[in-house]
């Protein structure tokens, strides 16, 4: 823009001058605008951040002045059976993964080819996405606990009653199940979205070149849904290993044991119930960076995909 | 434009003169804010108006303020407030590991309690490891076995005939079995469950000097007489004591709901604050309600005395621009007319030595007053937060036969060890 002021006139001039200085440079304008989110992002992110770093490597209890103690945390937790568990428990946890893909997917397909009641189901699925993690966890608690209705429901059928949520075996995938019930209706919404944008020339093309509906499924939908599939299990798996907290609060309390206990669950324990936050920072150092890692790996895929289209 | 600024500017420096001269007018003005988990509950209401209303009378122009925070994150929140060094003046604080693990952050209160020592008791458990005291307690805390004297009638037992040792209990248990009763409620979902059980067998299992040798960490998990306990617990779950599915049963307040809807003939409870005999006898009648003491598996003398502790009490923290009022305010809940309606209206055991207890027509209260005089430490309460956090898991661990006795014995001796290190 080149909005030079011609016009005598005082107010004109200031006007034009205030479009230059805003609008003349893009960059510096787009710098303005991000400014805002940068700041919060500092301030409530990058600065807590570096903050938690500096207390991993003190003894701090909340309390007294803390100590440096260099990497004593990070040894102790290679040491702490509670910890290591935890660690167990998450990678559990993202090997499920593919089920939480996989169902809304496929059900999202099929409620895009019109399934009777397909908006029906539709509002369903979704709408345990829209409840607290801590009503849904009241929910179950209810359904799942020994003397609780779904064991009152096997009992009717003939089989034995099964302490879901007090068995080491069973808490952790009870939890799971839970949280995939109350997030699935989410990743089916951003499905149905991606849906939409699938050719459907081409799907009516394998049709009439007779294309069984897997095989149009297998090679049509799915591939061309693959940017959508990447991002929403970006998405899920970053839901996955931060939000369970609720859940795990109200079901578990993250026994028996350590069964149930995800590292998020004992940053929470040890920085609270036990006056340890220079440990608790140790732990969430170490839950960072394989965020940080897991996240790289899955926006490389990403990215490898989006330069190959 | 300008002129306009200029006039709001003027405006606002007036504003904030003004106000600051009114504040500057009542700056006699003072605030003392209280935090604890229990001012909003209705049966303590009367008792936090007592307090509040005789100390703003007797302290003119002093407000009392009092914050209830959620039980399950108030040490969360407690810690937020001391590592930012403001909050709250006073602070309620539960006896032992809880309120010694803080003492960095609370005034020391020797001096200023001299003259009520002698007539509230429960100092031991607010007593820091520099020995000096750091909070007032108002409450004693105890764990005594309640039980529904319908169902032991049921079992063909007599609720006149408490067990007074091991076997009898055992008897008793089977007794009730046999009648189709199961014989204890139990909620471990937390490990409160097996917290519970560890320190009523020890209360009478161990000597003076065991129950010393503890509270330094010197008595180790895999020691005979601390093995015996966890074994108890195996063999007892085992044996059908416990009403299934302990370990998804939370402890406050599903554990308490089935025994008070008679599901279960026997419960170990509290003496004060919740699940205790008000309580139970508001909903089985207090003539239903029975109460004994647990007998150790094994040692003991044969005496069985109550397992007893300063319940709750109130520090100072460091940190309050007013503490000597703060003082004051900690000293005042203790006072003798407020702990009488605590007693009364909440069923509390107050820490005050002066209250009236003698119009109590509860029959389990009765008993347990009589105890209050010759108790024996709470094992729980001397351990660290994190041997309690490991004893929840293991315990749970426990019944779900993942581990052995020795092996959960082995883990919680590590633990102690690390935390008597620090």
């Amino acid at each position: 823009m080149t909005a030079t002021p011609t016009s005598k006139d005082a107010s004109d001039a200031r006007s034009g001058q205030r479009k230059r200085r805003v609008g003349a440079n893009p960059e510096r304008l787009a710098l303005f605008f991000v400014l805002p989110a940068l700041a919060l992002v500092t301030i409530f992110r990058i600065v807590p951040l570096i903050w938690g770093l500096g207390y991993s490597f003190t003894d701090y209890n909340g309390i007294a002045e803390p100590n440096f103690i260099g990497l004593a945390n990070y040894a102790e937790l290679a040491r702490d059976p509670a910890f290591l568990d935890s660690l167990v428990n998450m990678l559990i946890l993202i090997a499920t993964l593919p089920i939480w893909i996989a169902l809304p997917l496929v059900l999202a397909i099929l409620i895009h080819q019109g399934v009777p009641g397909g908006k029906l189901f539709r509002a369903v699925y979704f709408f345990p996405a829209v409840l607290s993690s801590v009503i849904v966890g009241a929910i179950f608690n209810v359904l799942l606990r020994y003397d609780g209705s779904f064991n009152a429901m096997l009992k009717a059928l003939g089989f034995s009653a099964v302490d879901w949520l007090g068995n080491s075996s069973t808490a952790l995938f009870s939890l799971i199940a839970v949280q995939l019930w109350a997030t699935f209706g989410m990743s089916l919404l951003i499905f149905l979205a991606g849906l939409s944008t699938v050719p459907s020339d081409m799907l009516e093309a394998a049709k009439l070149d007779g294309a069984k509906l897997l095989q149009t499924w297998w090679y049509i939908v799915i591939p061309s849904l693959k940017p959508i599939i990447e991002f929403a299990a970006v998405v899920t798996t970053i839901g996955m290993l931060t939000s369970m907290f609720g859940l795990i609060y109200v079901l578990t309390a993250g026994g028996p044991g350590t069964s149930t206990t995800l590292p998020e669950f004992l940053i929470w324990l040890e920085q609270g119930k036990m006056n340890r936050p220079g440990y608790a920072s140790a732990i969430s150092m170490v839950l960072f960076l394989m965020m940080a890692g897991l996240a790289a790996i899955q926006i490389r895929i990403m990215s490898k995909n989006a330069n190959l289209s | 434009m300008r002129h306009a600024m200029k006039h709001l500017r003027a405006g606002t420096i007036l504003a904030a003169a003004l106000v600051g001269t009114a504040g500057f007018a009542y700056a006699e003005d003072v605030t003392l804010t209280v935090w604890d988990w229990k001012s909003g509950d209705p049966t303590t209401a009367p008792y936090f108006d007592k307090v509040k209303a005789d100390f703003e009378a007797a302290h003119p122009g002093v407000t009392v303020k009092y914050v209830m925070q959620p039980h399950d994150q108030y040490y969360t929140l407690l810690g937020t407030a001391i590592s930012a060094g403001q909050g709250p003046d006073v602070v309620l604080l539960h006896g032992g590991s809880q309120a010694k693990e803080r003492t960095g952050a609370l005034v020391k209160l020797d001096d200023a309690v001299a003259d009520i020592k002698s007539r509230v008791a429960g100092w031991p458990e607010f007593t820091g490891a520099d020995g000096s005291v750091y909070a007032v307690p108002i409450s004693i805390q105890g764990f005594a076995v309640y039980f529904n004297k319908d169902l032991w009638t049921k079992a063909g037992l007599d609720p006149a005939k408490v067990p007074a040792n091991w076997a009898e209990l055992k008897a008793d248990v089977e007794a009730l079995k046999k009648a189709g009763i199961t014989p204890f409620a139990l909620g471990n979902k937390e490990g409160f469950g097996a917290e519970f059980w560890f320190s009523a067998l020890a209360a009478n299992g161990w000597t003076a000097e065991q129950q010393a040798a503890w509270a330094k960490g010197d008595l180790k998990w895999s020691s005979p007489e601390v093995k015996a306990i966890l074994q108890a617990w195996v063999d007892a779950n085992k044996d059908g004591w416990f009403a299934e599915g302990a370990n998804s049963t939370a402890k406050f307040m599903d554990e308490y709901e089935s025994f008070e809807r008679g599901e279960n003939a026997n419960t170990i409870g509290l003496i004060s604050d919740v699940a205790h005999w008000k309580e139970f006898d508001g909903f089985l009648g207090g003539d239903k309600v029975g109460v004994y003491v647990m007998p150790p598996v094994e040692g003991g003398n044969g005496t069985l005395k109550l397992p007893l502790s300063g319940g709750i009490g109130y520090g100072v923290t460091k940190f309050s621009k007013n503490p000597d009022l703060a003082i004051a305010l900690a000293k005042s809940f203790a006072a003798t007319p407020a702990m009488q309606v605590f007693f009364e209206s909440a069923g509390a055991i107050p820490s005050d030595t002066a209250v009236d207890t003698s119009k109590v027509d509860s029959p389990s209260a009765k008993e347990i007053l009589g105890w209050l005089k010759d108790g024996v430490p709470l094992a729980h309460a001397n351990m660290s937060t994190a041997e309690l956090e490991e004893w929840h898991r293991q315990s749970q661990l426990l019944f779900t036969g993942e581990t052995t006795v020795d092996k959960a014995a082995a883990r919680l001796d590590e633990v102690q060890a690390s935390s008597k290190k620090k």
